[in-house]
């Protein structure tokens, strides 16, 4: 099986779970008659189920042909995967650790990891435009927009 | 009408207000300038600074982004041979070769130029049909919007590229999360989890951020470290550098190109990323050259130019007569309308006259200054192209987590805008278009409310929504989109199978 053929399987088995798990939940709203607040997310579960085995008959009859002429230039994950993480994490602890000191975390590190392969890493520039970014943002939103950023560990 | 003018020029030439303007339709051209930023990404940026700006500064500011951003693609699109936006797709194809054939300073005064001719047009047409529709949808009641929200639900899912399935997933997905929170009419609390965060839903913004701008980042992230520099091209401009002779040759390519896409900026979801494209193809059609386009003539660049532009005031059309986004830039104007407390809709013209006509200014004062600034400072943006984007987009994100949290003050809204932003690349890597998700997401609230209105209107009757003329039109409109589409798709299709075995 071609990996098209495999991606267009997982987003039909996905319709089907999110169409299911959508159906599931709108069983627990109180129904009060016909059409009420249960109506439409019933009318979308419905639509989404019934997507979901559309996109798993589209995929099985995907021809090899089909297939593979959409197979395209690949791609570098381990990057997408490093940028991910450090914006999950840029979210996660920016309460607790405060926005000043996350954000230049945050900016030194993704500026190394998206450094282009052809060029040298400049720790120093880096950490400079981390913090003078950081500190900028923080001033201008804190003091001119009156915006109540988190300062975290420097409260 | 003309005391609305009056008061619109007003508020429009104030130094603070003409400032704002300046200032968004430069940064939209460097937003459109440079790949991979668009003019939906320097709206998001700009949100929280229009917070403590008044209604009239903070969306002149933006109309002034979203003006310059459009246009802006052009320059990159000509001079690197790379879109700078999805709306300058179609320029590369003649921009570029004439680029190669140095004729770059041609391509860019004919792109600058039709550009603005193209934009102007297009606000002319939303200041003369704007107010007529606001006055036909005020007598709109609930069976007509839900009749609109289907039609246009539907359209999008048809008009949108790639499989239909997805299309139709997609919107519907969108309208799934516009169902989290307190439920229209009888006031349940669903799917909330027992978050207290989820009871007034999920944020337009919000949304828009993460799926638009996040996602961006994400899918750049993919490239980024084998990316080769691009050589940028310098160019001297003298002027348009195009003849009077040419312009008059290239009248009709531009009415009709500007119409295609004002045309296609009203028909909701879709703006100029389809218009240029579709003004190309027609130009390359009914030319009688049709052998030479792609191998850098003007008509190409100016049917694009002319089309994509002139998205921009179709797009408005249905933002400010009926509150629905003809574009995803114009989806994120209605998330900034929201913030100051403005309902865009047919009332709009009725209560808030003054601030309609400014908006309708401001965009005019945008594209003349989009005109001037890219023809003497085209030096300049090129420069920002030069930009490395492994120092650009974390700082872009860190802005968008500022202007997600500056929403409500709360890391709740930060944590959307990563789900978000994780769903949307999700969306791309799976071939899920985007934009009929934020339709779903904006009209499912405006299809199911007003649904649940015109059932007590009618005693709990689905009739009522096919006898009522403008509802029952529309609702035939929609299934005959539909209709037309699988038909479409069936004969395309057809001759396949044959062929294969």
């Amino acid at each position: 099986m071609s990996d098209i053929k495999k991606r267009e399987f997982a987003v039909g088995v996905f319709f089907l779970v999110v169409g299911l798990g959508y159906l599931y939940l709108t069983s627990t709203l109180p129904r009060k008659q016909a059409i009420d607040a249960a109506f439409v997310p019933y009318v979308l579960a419905t639509i989404m189920c019934v997507l979901g085995v559309l996109q798993l008959r589209a995929a099985r009859k995907l021809v090899a042909s089909e297939a593979s002429a959409t197979q395209g230039e690949r791609s570098d994950y381990a990057t997408v995967l490093k940028t991910l993480g450090l914006i999950v994490a840029y979210a996660a602890f920016l309460e607790p650790v405060g926005f000043p000191i996350m954000t230049v975390i945050y900016l030194f590190a993704q500026f190394i990891v998206l450094t282009p392969t052809d060029k040298k890493v400049n720790y120093l520039m880096y950490g400079a435009i981390a913090i003078i970014t950081s500190a900028a943002v923080f001033m201008t939103f804190r003091y001119a927009f009156d915006m109540m950023l988190p300062v975290g560990l420097m409260n | 009408m003309l005391s609305l003018f009056q008061q619109g020029l007003e508020i429009v030439f104030t130094v603070q207000i003409l400032g704002l303007i300046f200032f968004g339709t430069v940064v939209g051209i460097i937003f459109g300038a440079i790949p991979g930023l668009t003019a939906t990404m320097a709206v998001a940026l700009f949100l929280p600074i229009t917070y403590t700006l008044g209604p009239h500064a903070g969306i002149s500011l933006l109309v002034g982004l979203y003006i310059g951003g459009v246009s802006g693609g052009l320059i990159s699109a000509i001079l690197l041979k790379i879109p700078g936006t999805p709306a300058s797709v179609a320029t590369t194809f003649d921009g570029g070769p004439m680029m190669e054939k140095g004729e770059g300073a041609k391509a860019l005064g004919v792109g600058i130029a039709y550009s603005f001719i193209g934009t102007l047009l297009s606000i002319f047409a939303l200041i003369f049909i704007a107010p007529t529709l606001a006055k036909i949808a005020l007598s709109f009641g609930p069976h007509e919007y839900f009749s609109i929200a289907i039609f246009s639900l539907t359209l999008i899912v048809t008009l949108a590229t790639g499989s239909m399935v997805k299309g139709i997933f997609s919107g519907a997905l969108g309208f799934l999360f516009s169902t989290v929170g307190i439920a229209p009419v009888d006031a349940i609390t669903r799917f909330t989890f027992g978050l207290t965060a989820l009871n007034g839903g999920f944020d337009i913004l919000t949304v828009l951020i993460g799926l638009f701008a996040i996602s961006e980042i994400i899918k750049v992230a993919e490239n980024v470290k084998t990316e080769k520099n691009a050589t940028i091209n310098t160019v001297t401009m003298k002027g348009f550098g195009f003849s009077m002779k040419e312009f008059w040759e290239q009248g009709w390519n531009c009415i009709r190109s500007t119409l295609i896409g004002t045309g296609i900026g009203i028909l909701p979801g879709i703006g100029s990323g389809t218009s240029n494209i579709v003004a190309y193809m027609v130009a390359k059609k009914q030319s009688k050259h049709p052998e030479k386009f792609g191998t850098g003539i003007i008509d190409g660049v100016v049917a694009s130019e002319a089309a994509s532009c002139s998205a921009v005031g179709g797009a408005m059309i249905p933002l400010l007569t009926l509150g629905i986004p003809g574009d995803t830039v114009t989806a994120m104007l209605l998330g900034g309308f929201m913030i100051h407390g403005i309902q865009p809709g047919p009332l709009l013209f009725v209560s808030q006259g003054p601030l309609v006509y400014s908006i309708f200014i401001a965009m005019v004062v945008s594209s003349l200054i989009m005109l001037v600034c890219e023809l003497y400072g085209v030096r300049l943006f090129i420069k920002m192209l030069a930009i490395p984007k492994h120092i650009l987009l974390p700082i872009i994100l860190v802005l968008c987590v500022v202007g997600a949290f500056g929403l409500g003050n709360r890391i709740f809204d930060v944590g959307t805008i990563v789900f978000f932003g994780l769903l949307g690349y999700g969306f791309v890597k799976c071939g899920i278009p985007q934009t009929p998700f934020i339709i779903g997401l904006i009209l499912g609230p405006m299809a199911e409310t007003n649904l649940r209105r015109g059932l007590m209107l009618s005693d709990g009757s689905f009739i009522g929504f096919l006898t009522e003329p403008i509802s029952g039109t529309f609702l035939a409109l929609a299934v005959a989109s539909v209709v037309l589409h699988i038909y479409q798709n069936h004969r395309v299709k057809s001759p396949v199978p044959a062929a294969q075995h």
